[in-house]
This record gives structure tokens, C-alpha cells and sequence, in this order.
């Protein structure tokens, strides 16, 4: 009998033990507008299982794409009530965690990626520390890639576009900025109203703005005849996570975290880029038209228009002049450099 | 010496012409075979049976197609098998495989509809004017506007990770748009299922209406007279999926399972897939919700 009870006492211990020792598992899930299965979004699927891997199964993401968590301020509420711990956020997310990150998608301010990847690079480190200075630690930068206007009429001029119905990203204080610049009277929409407001015969818009990639992946193409020829700016991209999420995780867990999301982050620009390329032939097959190719006066008009939005947007504590500033002259040094070295 | 080779050219000619009508008229005459060996098909209560002869019959097709590559039947029939097949039995095993299957059903309608005037440069240009040829099209074309576009559709499903099959999404919508308008009770209800699935399967950002596609699933089932249990398979796979309803999804699935035997013979091959089906997803639901 004693040694029955002992048996039973040693096989309790083993237990209590054995579960005292198992590892924690953490799971972060993760929202995005980026509609599923496309390149772009695989590479999430791919950090997540390299995460799981690598963790030895205790940390994974649980992906939730295309929106179905809502538009970008309903997933940052939902990461600041904790049902959601992460996301992939676009310039318009992104100025409602940290604004000055912006700088990086100012208008006509980069001619190429190569620029963009510079000063980005260069001024990294403070963009992060305003990340989490915010609560949010960021992972890595995903664009979203150059922007261009679609619209279902013409525009071939700066009176073409004034006279258009232009899709504004409800809230967005830089769209709202360059909009008053340009004299343009935009109709602010949560970006889950776009496809069935292009869809309505008498919808309110009729022209938005969007990357190549992003208008065929979101079927805006099917709705549309005309595109600028000339993009505005390279759509930016964070992923991110809390740092409420980020601190809970044992040290071990916040490297692999970090190092695995700049890594998926530049896989996701080398995927983004092309396909953007790829997308524009397939725009034009499809019967998209891109036109306005700007003269020399429209060009210094617009960077004219992009000057009194960064006025504004500095005047409104959004975008405060110095990062402005700090871009310009790094891109300079940067246009300067090359020169020199050719 | 003139006279003979024109002789012998004459006999040549005449033979070759004679041949090629012997072995179209041959296809002809065996179409009721395949007729009936698809019906067969669709009784089938033993998937097993039916995973193992599906490719023999594919086969027997394709040799068939060689001999008569304008019979339109013997196509639609090709295309028909090869999206079964690569729904019923590859699919969730090796995604890959099934996506070059349903490339080849697609390819087999799409050579009626070009014999319809839908020809390549058609769907390769720009969408109005596709729009407009599409229209044209009338009652003999159902059958292959609607496998073309589900066999396409499906391909596109498994290359999203490509911008241009992306880029075709727009056109198989508008060859089973067309198949609804001509017949909405076309292989079970087959188009309005379509619509269910594409206007379930997307948020709202991305196009998707959620009270449309539960409009198609209840016109499907209403069709169906409630006998196809693919129709509630595809509501949990789809709708319930994208609405965060893991309720509906785990009961309807269950029902799936739990359902008796349908007594309309020729649903017995399709609910037999839909519950192994059934099986499969609800071993998702702790992945998905």
C-alpha cells in the first residue's frame, strides 16, 4: 500500500514538474489590408512559419488578410484593445501611430527607390524610436510602392484633375493637406467604401489613388479607364507590433522577432517592386490608359503644392519641419555623391 | 503522267478526307459512352472507385479530343473532368497538380468558346471590348463559358501570388456573369454557387458583399432542392470563414457529416466529397477562428 502511494506521489511530481517547465507559447496576431495569397502576403505566411520553426513552436502569428479586420484605425484599435497584436500598416496607419514618418512619403521627393532606400536606411533609427516612444515596436518597412492616380475620366492637367471626385483616405491629414494645396475638393471615404462607391453608377468618387499592384488587387482596375502617368510617391509600409506584445516576450523571442521581420520586410520590396512593374503592363492590356506626362512648369507647379502641404502639415505639429529638412539634405548629399562618383 | 498524279492525289486526298470523317464520326458515335460514363460517375458511392477511374476517363477523353478536336461536347465533357478530378481528389493534398489540371479544363472550354468567335486576342485585350463579344454569346455556349470560368477561376485561386492570373480574375467573372444570365440552374445551380463563393470569399474592401452571396448560396439550395451538400460546404469554407462565424461554420459542417444519404442518385459521387470534405475543414477551425 505505501508503495502504491509512493508511486503515485513520485508520478504527481513528474507532472507538476514537467508543466512547470513547458514553454510559454505566444501568438501574434497579425492584421493587413493586403489581400491574401498574393507574393506580398505569402511572405507573411512564410515569417510566420519560419517564426514557429525557429521558436520551436513558441511563437507563431495568426494572420488575419484583405481587411477582414477592418480599415487600419479599426486594427489599431483593435491592437490597443489587445485583441490584435500586430500589423502591416500604410502611410495613412502609420501617421496615426507616429506622424513624421511621413516625411518619407512627401510628394515628388524621390526619383527612384534607390533614393528612398538611402535616406530611409539613414534615418531609420529615429523613426523607431518614434515608434516606440508610441507604443509600437517596429519590425521592418515594407512599401507599398509608387502611387498613381486612376480615375474613370481623362486627366491630362492639374484643372482636369480639380474637376474629378477624388477618393481621400478618411482622415488623412496629408491628404487632406496636399488636397487644399492643389485646390482640390476630395470625398474623405474609409478605404472599405472604395469598391462599391466605383461600383455604383452614381458613387461619389471617381478617381483614386492607388499603387499599380494594389489597384489590380483590389479589382479598382475592373472600375476604372485612366491612370496618371506620373506617380506621386512611394507608398510606404510598417510592420509592427505592441510594445505592450513586444516586452512580454523573452529576449530570445524579441531578436528572433525583430531580425526575421526586417529580413520578410525586404523580401516583401523586392516581391512589391516587381510585381508593381509587372502590374502596369497588365493595366495597360487590360484597357487602363496612363496619361499626363507633366512639362517642366507642371512639375515645379506640383512640387510648388507639395512646399504649402509640408507648411501645413508642419504648422499642424504633423510633419514637423526639421524631418522635412533632414530628408532634403541627406537626398541631396545623396544626388551629390552620385554625381561625383560617375 | 499528268493525269496519273492528279489520279493518285485525287485517291490520296479523298482517303485522308475519308479517314478524318471516320474517325470523327467514331467520336460521334461514342459520345453516348461518355455520356454515360459520366452519369455513372456522378452516382459513384465509392470515392475510392471513382479517384482510381477518374484519369482513365480523362485519358480516354484526351485521346478522343485528338481525333475530334472540333466535337464541343467531347471538350465541355474534358473540362468538366478535369475540374472534378482536381477539386474532388488533388486539391487539398498538392495545390499544384490541381491548378495545372484545372489549366487544362480551361483550355478545353476556352477552344469552343474560341470556336464562338471568343478568340485569343479577344481575351487577352482590353475588358469592354471583351464585355461586348462575351454578350453575344447565347444558350449553346453555357456549357462552356461556365467551365471555362470555373476551371479558370480555380487557377487564378492558386496563383494569387501571380499579378498577371490577378489580372484574369475580372474575365472569369464575366464568362459565368454571362452563364448566370443565360441559365442560373446550369450544373446545379453551378453559377449561382460562383457568385457565393466570390462574393463570400473577399471583404467588403476587395469587392465582397456578404448578404449577395448569401442570396446565390440560398438560390443554389433552393435549385438544389436542398440536396447538395456542396452548397453548405462551401458557405462554411467561405462565408462563415470571412464573417468570424465559427459557430455557423462548425454546425453547418457537422450537419454536412451527420447527413443522411440523399436519395437523388446522381448527387451521390458530389456529397460524398463534400462530407470528406467537411472533415477536412473542421479540422481547421482552431487555425482559422
Amino acid at each position: 500500500m505505501v508503495l502504491k502511494t509512493n508511486v503515485f506521489f513520485i508520478g504527481l511530481l513528474l507532472l507538476i514538474s514537467s508543466s512547470a517547465f513547458a514553454e510559454k507559447t505566444y501568438t501574434l496576431k497579425f492584421a493587413s489590408l493586403i489581400p491574401a495569397d498574393t507574393a506580398w502576403m505569402n511572405n507573411i505566411k512564410d515569417w510566420s512559419n519560419e517564426l514557429q520553426k525557429k521558436s520551436n513552436g513558441r511563437l507563431k502569428i495568426k494572420i488575419y488578410p484583405g481587411g477582414v479586420m477592418g480599415d487600419e484605425p479599426d486594427v489599431l484599435r483593435k491592437i490597443r484593445s489587445r485583441q490584435l497584436q500586430g500589423a502591416f500598416f500604410t502611410g495613412y496607419g502609420i501617421g496615426r501611430i507616429y506622424p513624421p514618418a511621413r516625411v518619407l512619403e512627401m510628394p515628388f521627393l524621390f526619383q527612384n527607390t534607390e533614393e528612398s532606400d538611402y535616406v530611409r536606411k539613414k534615418i531609420m533609427p529615429d523613426i523607431e524610436r518614434g515608434f516606440q516612444a508610441k507604443g509600437f515596436e517596429l519590425l521592418g518597412w515594407p512599401e507599398i510602392g509608387f502611387l498613381h492616380f486612376f480615375s474613370k475620366y481623362p486627366i491630362n492637367s492639374l484643372e482636369e484633375l480639380k474637376t474629378r471626385h477624388i477618393w481621400l483616405w478618411q482622415g488623412d491629414a496629408m491628404g487632406e493637406a496636399f488636397s487644399q494645396a492643389a485646390g482640390v475638393s476630395p470625398v474623405p471615404l474609409s478605404i472599405m467604401d472604395v469598391y462599391t462607391q466605383l461600383s455604383a453608377s452614381h458613387g461619389s468618387i471617381d478617381t483614386v489613388y492607388n499603387s499599380p499592384f494594389g489597384a489590380l488587387a483590389m479589382q479598382w482596375h475592373t472600375k476604372l479607364k485612366y491612370a496618371s502617368n506620373v506617380p506621386l510617391t512611394n507608398g510606404i509600409g510598417a510592420l509592427v507590433v505592441s510594445q505592450r506584445f513586444f516586452r512580454s516576450l523573452p529576449k530570445d523571442l524579441q531578436t528572433l522577432l525583430k531580425t526575421t521581420g526586417e529580413i520578410t520586410a525586404e523580401k516583401i520590396n523586392v516581391d512589391s517592386r516587381r510585381d508593381n512593374q509587372k502590374s502596369i503592363e497588365l493595366l495597360k492590356q487590360s484597357g487602363i490608359k496612363f496619361l499626363w506626362s507633366w512639362s517642366e512648369d507642371e512639375k515645379q507647379q506640383m512640387i510648388n503644392i507639395r512646399d504649402q502641404a509640408a507648411q501645413t502639415l508642419n504648422d499642424a505639429g504633423y510633419i514637423p519641419e526639421k524631418h522635412f529638412e533632414q530628408v532634403r539634405q541627406i537626398l541631396q548629399q545623396y544626388r551629390h555623391n552620385k554625381n561625383t562618383n560617375k | 503522267m499528268k493525269k496519273i498524279i492528279s489520279r493518285i492525289c485525287f485517291i490520296w486526298i479523298t482517303v485522308q478526307l475519308g479517314a478524318c470523317s471516320i474517325a470523327e464520326l467514331t467520336v460521334k458515335a461514342s459520345m453516348p459512352m461518355i455520356e454515360g460514363g459520366m452519369v455513372a460517375m456522378n452516382r459513384e458511392t465509392d470515392l475510392q472507385l471513382a479517384e482510381a477511374a477518374m484519369p482513365a476517363n480523362i485519358e480516354l477523353m484526351e485521346g478522343m479530343v485528338i481525333n475530334a478536336p472540333n466535337n464541343e461536347d467531347l471538350r465541355n465533357y474534358a473540362a468538366q473532368a478535369y475540374y472534378g478530378y482536381a477539386y474532388g481528389f488533388i486539391e487539398d493534398d498538392n495545390p499544384q497538380r490541381a491548378a495545372a489540371f484545372y489549366r487544362r479544363g480551361l483550355n478545353h472550354a476556352l477552344y469552343n468558346l474560341q470556336q464562338s468567335g471568343l478568340t485569343q486576342k479577344i481575351l487577352s485585350g482590353d475588358l469592354p471590348h471583351l464585355q461586348l463579344k462575351i454578350n453575344a454569346l447565347d444558350d449553346d455556349n453555357v456549357p462552356a463559358l461556365f467551365w471555362a470560368a470555373s476551371n479558370w477561376a480555380k487557377w487564378i485561386d492558386h496563383n494569387r501570388d501571380k499579378p498577371e492570373a490577378i489580372a484574369d480574375l475580372p474575365k472569369a467573372v464575366m464568362l459565368m456573369q454571362r452563364a448566370l444570365e443565360l441559365d442560373e440552374t446550369f450544373f446545379m445551380a453551378g453559377p449561382h454557387i460562383f457568385f457565393a463563393v466570390y462574393n463570400g470569399s473577399r471583404s467588403p474592401m476587395l469587392g465582397g458583399n456578404y448578404p449577395l452571396s448569401e442570396t446565390h448560396f440560398d438560390s443554389a439550395r433552393k435549385i438544389n432542392k436542398n440536396e447538395l451538400l456542396i452548397v453548405d460546404l462551401l458557405q462554411a469554407e467561405y462565408l462563415d470563414r470571412q464573417k468570424f462565424d465559427q459557430i455557423a461554420f462548425h454546425n453547418r459542417l457537422t450537419r454536412i457529416i451527420n447527413s443522411s444519404d440523399s436519395s437523388n442518385k446522381d448527387l451521390a459521387l458530389i456529397n460524398k466529397i463534400a462530407k470528406r470534405k467537411a472533415q477536412k475543414l473542421l479540422q481547421k477551425e482552431s487555425e482559422w477562428f
